[in-house]
């Protein structure tokens, strides 16, 4: 590494476009190609507030999204800027073109980095290889609303929420309730992403409806400083996050008492 | 290659040295050995250093989206235990963090090997005093100042004379006898998640952060944002900041914390990296207002509790 | 360039060695008998709010409602004349000067001085929210207000009895070594609401009703002399007053008060006896003793249960007032305090004529306003200006609604801080100040050991040390001498106070020495008291449990109980401009018992409204079991939750300290 270039100075993107998605989740589009693949992330900054790391939202070569949820001082600052500090990606991806056949489950606000899978495989003409199940709270909750019908033109979807409300028709129910009614092959890769006890138990259920352990692969969270291997805020075990993860096979985790914590 | 050199061969190095680098030892001031600028070889101190000096590499409030620095910078007089701990560090950091990576190329490091075991160090442990990787590494005795230099560095040696005798073997066969090396080999089998020691040292752990910043080979640190900089702070994984997310903490309690430095010193380095983050410097001890002593960590009964 | 000084946060006064043109290393400095080389979070990485973007750099002055930038000639004389004009129209009573305890005995005492040779004992500042009683209390029995040992000689304690000092969170390194001591053996007893880090530690823990310290203290005073346990030959050698005392604590049985007091009387008897008979025994205390209406009793009770059991005057026994800030010790010393000259001479007594000579002015005599009496003079009228350095107390003091009408109805409000805080966006004219990492001097901690800081830094844009603002000040409005240096201002100060009269600049460096430091302790005193106390015989007082201010009702159903924690330091103003420490402590919260949180829907984390009969705050609850029943915990850090407000304005009668500790609260989900 040529030690002039400095990997922390981060590149200025305009926002072209901004969606409110639910109350206090957002979705930035910003003035570049992605070259990242779905379940990379990028650390988005806003100067004097700080960098956070955001998962990608889009497929690779579409134009760089990321869904937002306002939580902290850098994420709420995102949302009133015009031009955001990007670095990135990093981390890896998920293992969609090792597999045939794939079944994503997303719980809650783990669904940008399974938008970008579903993007990136309908790109590539396997959506008819993709199951996608998504689980939110409650219908108020529910990401990317108006594009999961164009999805599920393309690709296996199924929609759940954990509380429904009156005018709600659809599945109520945890998103692990629908693991065993998947028609997907059980030698499916199984991509899940979600708050950790979700994760903990849509493994279970994973297992328990006969899905190859050894194909079972976990995005995990943790906090990150640096993106990039150094700071030693993200480990689990004795993998970091960014460098290792954030895309786990299961088998190679499964043994760290803090997994699902 | 080994030299031997007198005093006074030795301020001739040092001057040639200077010529190209900006040079810092460690002197005694008030009491304390730190490190300063230094221009004569006389006053560097054979004692071991207040602390490991790190800033070398690692600097607190540094901005890290400035140019990063390429001064050429030697530091006389640090003690094998820091040094080895850079090495250790290098493993993960070295390449990837633009700050680390260009002072550790433009730093010389002249490590003084030391003549006695010191209280509560246990360097022998991971394999010191004499360090196998090093530029330029010396050990005085009444003979004069032995010198063994790494090839990159052979150049400075050219007029002195070669050491033939066996005083760095020596200095370890003492170091053997006095420093009885811990048996922490397989510690990382050996170490449980569940034992009473993290527990023990949480109901006297006062979270003051002494042996992160104290230890040669605690590379966390934080980054905030301070105006227009975005500045690097030594950080603690004792901390409970530290793993706190907007979705929780996974290291709630301070005994969560405790294990997991030291997991992360004789476990999960070892798995990742070949080799444990520990030294033996004794410094977290010597710092730690509660004597909580890692050397215990390896040498607990893990087993019979 | 390495440099020793002091930590710039707590009493405990730990000396630090501080390298880089950022302070990029901070180590202990292993030399140091206070801290041994060790330190607390806060030293290690608190230090960079010196560091700062919102320092204060220029004279500023308000005119139509912004502040503007002025020179410091501009800013002296509009001070100064102002300042004047006031005296001259409505009297020198008309003023007010509120020192700090963070900054060094030299400035100091240069503002007492300041305000004495204008005319006025209005001259007070923060200890008297915190170890005013302490002064009170220990100056009437045993002749001098102040720590009895040093750090060092508690580690030939047997004993040690902690109340009211969560000290592992408030004095980390004195926390530290009661720790070590407890794993040599040692006996702990430890007496708090709050089930603290040493409480889990300690052989005896008595968890008691807050403001019950009297009862308390009392109850374990009974079975020591039922039980014939009292050290009745120092007694009889070395005080007054016990038949009265040992008639008054006759009412006091443990089993009779544990109704009173929550403390189950098994405890009690136990720890009592452990007191007496296991001795040396030292007694730490802090605020849990000190902030409520009868803190000046609580103290003499303290001194009441130390004098009974012998333990004063030996190496390991004691009591130990655990001061607060890093001079607060200094700053009583120096006399900043409207009942007290330099060297706790009272403004009555005769011996101030010995100061009017040094001073060469006769000086007033009457007793001064008190911190917590200057908001209520300034909101009735009666006082026009302060003159305030380095105090917060719109976030500090208690009754703050009182503090704000006062501070908006003053004609002139100087502020000299280091930041823009809360209270300075009320000022007239601010005068940017150096840290104590920017300035040369001496704190005085809470061993009585006075000890040299050294400038580390330059201050930012036109900040200049405290002193020197103080001699401008004073030079224009009072005639002070045109003082060049802090050690001119020490030499005089060795004149005035007794205790100080041995030290020097050079004596004092690298190590402090603790006074009284004089011909005959040319190295400083480590043990008060040991052969004699100041007044002859110390004096047993009588002491009558009565309850606090305000109690619970109905509606007020809850005690709060304020405090600190350990990674803030009181208003916030450094801390929370220090990364990591803010990092760790980010927010507001108050702490409640997780079945009071069970009974009113609370959930952890929640949002909820904390009423008294002061005032309201919104504010998250934090449930642990770490607080009994009845009681919850907010710590007054944070200015976005400003828990001063709650707490009412009724004082102790003696030393005029709040009840910070006791506030009947309702808390609304």
């Amino acid at each position: 590494m040529t030690t002039s270039m400095n990997e922390y100075i981060p590149r200025f993107l305009n926002v072209k476009r901004k969606v409110q998605e639910t109350g206090d989740t957002y979705t930035i589009v910003l003035d570049e190609t992605s070259k990242a693949e779905p379940g990379q992330f990028f650390m988005l900054s806003v100067p004097g507030a700080g960098e956070a790391p955001i998962s990608v939202a889009s497929g690779t070569g579409r134009e760089l999204e990321f869904t937002i949820r306002s939580v902290g001082k850098v994420t709420s600052a995102i949302r009133e800027r015009d031009r955001i500090g990007v670095r990135g990606p990093y981390g890896n991806a998920w293992p969609y073109d090792k597999y045939e056949n794939v079944l994503a489950i997303a719980g809650g606000i783990g669904i940008p980095p399974v938008r970008s899978l579903i993007e990136r495989m309908i790109d590539k003409g396997r959506g008819e290889q993709l199951e996608v199940l998504y689980g939110a709270r409650t219908p108020e909750d529910i990401v990317y609303y108006s594009l999961i019908d164009s999805w599920s033109s393309n690709i296996r979807m199924r929609l759940t929420v954990d509380r429904g409300n009156t005018t709600w028709k659809g599945n109520v129910g945890f998103v692990t309730s629908l693991i065993g009614k998947s028609e997907s092959p059980r030698n499916s890769a199984v991509f899940i992403i979600g708050p950790p006890l979700m994760m903990k138990n849509a493994v279970a259920e994973a297992l328990k409806s006969g899905f190859r352990e050894d194909r079972i692969f976990l995005s995990l969270e943790r906090r990150m400083e640096c993106g990039i291997g150094v700071c030693g805020h993200c480990n689990i075990g004795h993998y970091y996050v960014c460098e290792s993860g954030p895309i786990f096979p299961y088998s190679s985790v499964k043994q760290e008492p803090e997994l699902f914590l | 290659m080994n030299y031997i050199l007198s005093k006074d061969e030795m301020q001739h190095l040092f001057s040639r040295i200077s010529r190209r680098y900006e040079v810092y030892g460690a002197v005694e001031r008030d009491g304390e050995v730190v490190f300063e600028r230094v221009n004569d070889f006389g006053i560097v101190s054979q004692k071991k250093s207040r602390y490991a000096p790190k800033e070398f590499l690692i600097e607190r409030g540094e901005n890290v989206l400035a140019t990063v620095p390429q001064e050429r910078k030697a530091v006389f007089g640090i003690k094998s235990c820091d040094l080895k701990g850079f090495y250790i560090m290098d493993k993960q950091i070295l390449g990837k963090d633009p700050f680390y990576t260009a002072r550790r190329e433009n730093t010389l490091f002249v490590n003084y090997v030391c003549n006695e075991p010191c209280n509560g160090g246990f360097c022998t442990t991971f394999g010191g005093p004499v360090l196998s990787d090093f530029q330029i590494q010396v050990l005085k005795d009444q003979e004069g100042y032995h010198v063994m230099v790494s090839k990159e560095f052979d150049h400075y040696f050219r007029d002195f004379r070669r050491d033939e005798s066996r005083a760095f073997e020596e200095i370890t066969e003492k170091f053997m006898r006095e420093m009885k090396p811990l048996p922490v080999e397989g510690i990382e089998s050996r170490m449980k998640w569940d034992s009473k020691l993290w527990k023990e040292f949480s109901s006297k752990c006062i979270s003051c952060g002494a042996c992160n910043y104290s230890c040669p080979t605690c590379y966390c640190f934080d980054i905030y944002d301070e105006g227009e900089e975005r500045k690097r702070e030594w950080d603690s994984c004792i901390l409970s900041g530290f793993t706190r997310t907007s979705a929780g903490n996974v290291r709630p309690d301070l005994s969560d914390r405790l294990r997991q430095r030291f997991y992360h010193k004789f476990s999960y380095y070892k798995k990742a990296k070949g080799e444990y983050l520990c030294t033996g410097c004794n410094r977290c001890v010597d710092d730690c207002p509660v004597n909580i002593d890692i050397k215990e960590v390896i040498t607990h009964d893990y087993l019979n509790e | 360039m390495s440099v020793v000084t002091v930590c710039p946060y707590c009493g405990t006064g730990c000396q630090i060695v501080i390298e880089g043109s950022k302070g990029q290393r901070v180590s202990g400095y292993s030399l140091s008998p206070v801290n041994h080389g060790k330190l607390c979070v806060k030293g290690y990485s608190g230090l960079t709010y010196n560091f700062s973007d919102d320092r204060l750099r220029y004279p500023l002055i308000r005119s139509n409602g912004e502040f503007r930038r002025v020179s410091w000639e501009e800013a002296l004389d509009y001070a100064s004349k102002r300042l004047l004009e006031i005296i001259r129209k409505y009297g020198a009573d008309a003023v007010a000067f509120q020192s700090s305890a963070k900054c060094t005995n030299e400035e100091n005492y240069l503002m007492q001085k300041m305000a004495r040779l204008v005319g006025t004992n209005n001259i007070d500042h923060c200890a008297r929210s915190c170890h005013s009683p302490t002064v009170a209390g220990l100056v009437s029995t045993l002749g001098a207000g102040a720590a009895t040992g040093s750090i060092e000689s508690l580690g030939d304690s047997k004993t040690f009895f902690i109340i009211g000092s969560n000290t592992t969170e408030q004095h980390p390194i004195i926390g530290a070594k009661i720790i070590e001591e407890r794993d040599r053996g040692k006996n702990l007893i430890v007496a708090d609401p709050r089930r603290t880090k040493l409480a889990d530690i300690a052989s005896i823990y008595i968890q008691f009703r807050p403001g019950t310290d009297v009862a308390l203290l009392n109850s374990m005073m009974f079975v020591i002399v039922n039980e014939g346990l009292q050290d009745s030959k120092f007694i009889e050698e070395r005080t007054k007053g016990f038949p009265a005392l040992s008639r008054e604590v006759e009412k006091y049985d443990p089993v009779l008060m544990e109704a009173v007091t929550g403390a189950p009387s098994d405890l009690v008897i136990k720890a009592a006896r452990i007191i007496a008979e296991e001795r040396p025994a030292a007694i730490l205390y802090a605020m849990g003793i000190t902030q409520h209406i009868h803190g000046t009793e609580n103290v003499q009770s303290i001194s009441n249960l130390a004098l009974l059991t012998g333990n004063i005057g030996k190496r390991g026994s004691g009591i130990f007032p655990l001061r607060g800030q890093n001079n607060v010790q200094g700053s009583s010393d120096m006399g900043a305090l409207s009942e007290w000259y330099p060297g706790y001479v009272r403004v009555e007594e005769n011996d101030v004529e010995r100061i009017e000579k040094l001073w060469g002015r006769k000086l007033p005599r009457k007793r001064g306003l008190a911190l917590s009496e200057m908001f209520e003079a300034a909101a009735d009228g009666k006082l026009k200006a302060i003159y305030l350095m380095g105090e917060n107390p719109l976030v500090t003091e208690a009754s703050v609604a009182d503090v704000e009408r006062g501070l908006d109805n003053l004609e002139l409000f100087i502020v000299q801080d280091i930041f823009m805080t809360l209270t300075a966006g009320k000022a007239h004219v601010v005068f940017p100040a150096s840290t104590s990492l920017e300035k040369e001097g001496t704190f005085t901690n809470t061993e009585r050991r006075i000890q040299k800081v050294n400038k580390v830094f330059d201050p930012p844009g036109e900040a200049k040390p405290d002193w020197w603002i103080l001699k401008e000040m004073g030079m224009r409005i009072c005639g002070m001498r045109n003082y060049s240096s802090p050690e001119e201002i020490f030499n005089e100060i060795r004149t005035v106070v007794k205790n100080y009269s041995g030290a020097t600049y050079q004596n004092i460096y690298p190590i402090g020495k603790q006074w009284p430091i004089n011909e005959n302790a040319p190295e400083g005193t480590e043990i008060l008291h040991a052969t004699a106390f100041p007044i002859g015989r110390a004096e047993f007082k009588v002491i009558q449990y009565r309850s606090p201010a305000e109690s619970v009702d109905e509606y007020f159903d809850l005690i709060m109980t304020t405090g600190r924690n350990y990674y803030h330091w009181h208003s916030g103003t450094m801390s929370r401009r220090t990364d990591i420490l803010e990092r760790e402590s980010p927010e507001p919260y108050i702490e409640i018992n997780i079945k009071d949180a069970q009974r009113l829907g609370i959930r952890n984390g929640q949002r909820v409204t904390v009423k008294s009969r002061h005032g309201s705050m919104s504010i998250k609850a934090s449930l642990t079991d770490s607080i009994p029943e009845g009681v919850v915990f907010a710590p007054f850090h944070f200015e976005e939750a400003r828990v001063n407000k709650l707490v009412g304005n009724e004082l102790d009668p003696v030393a005029k300290i709040p009840e910070f500790k006791v506030v009947p609260v309702r808390l609304i989900p």
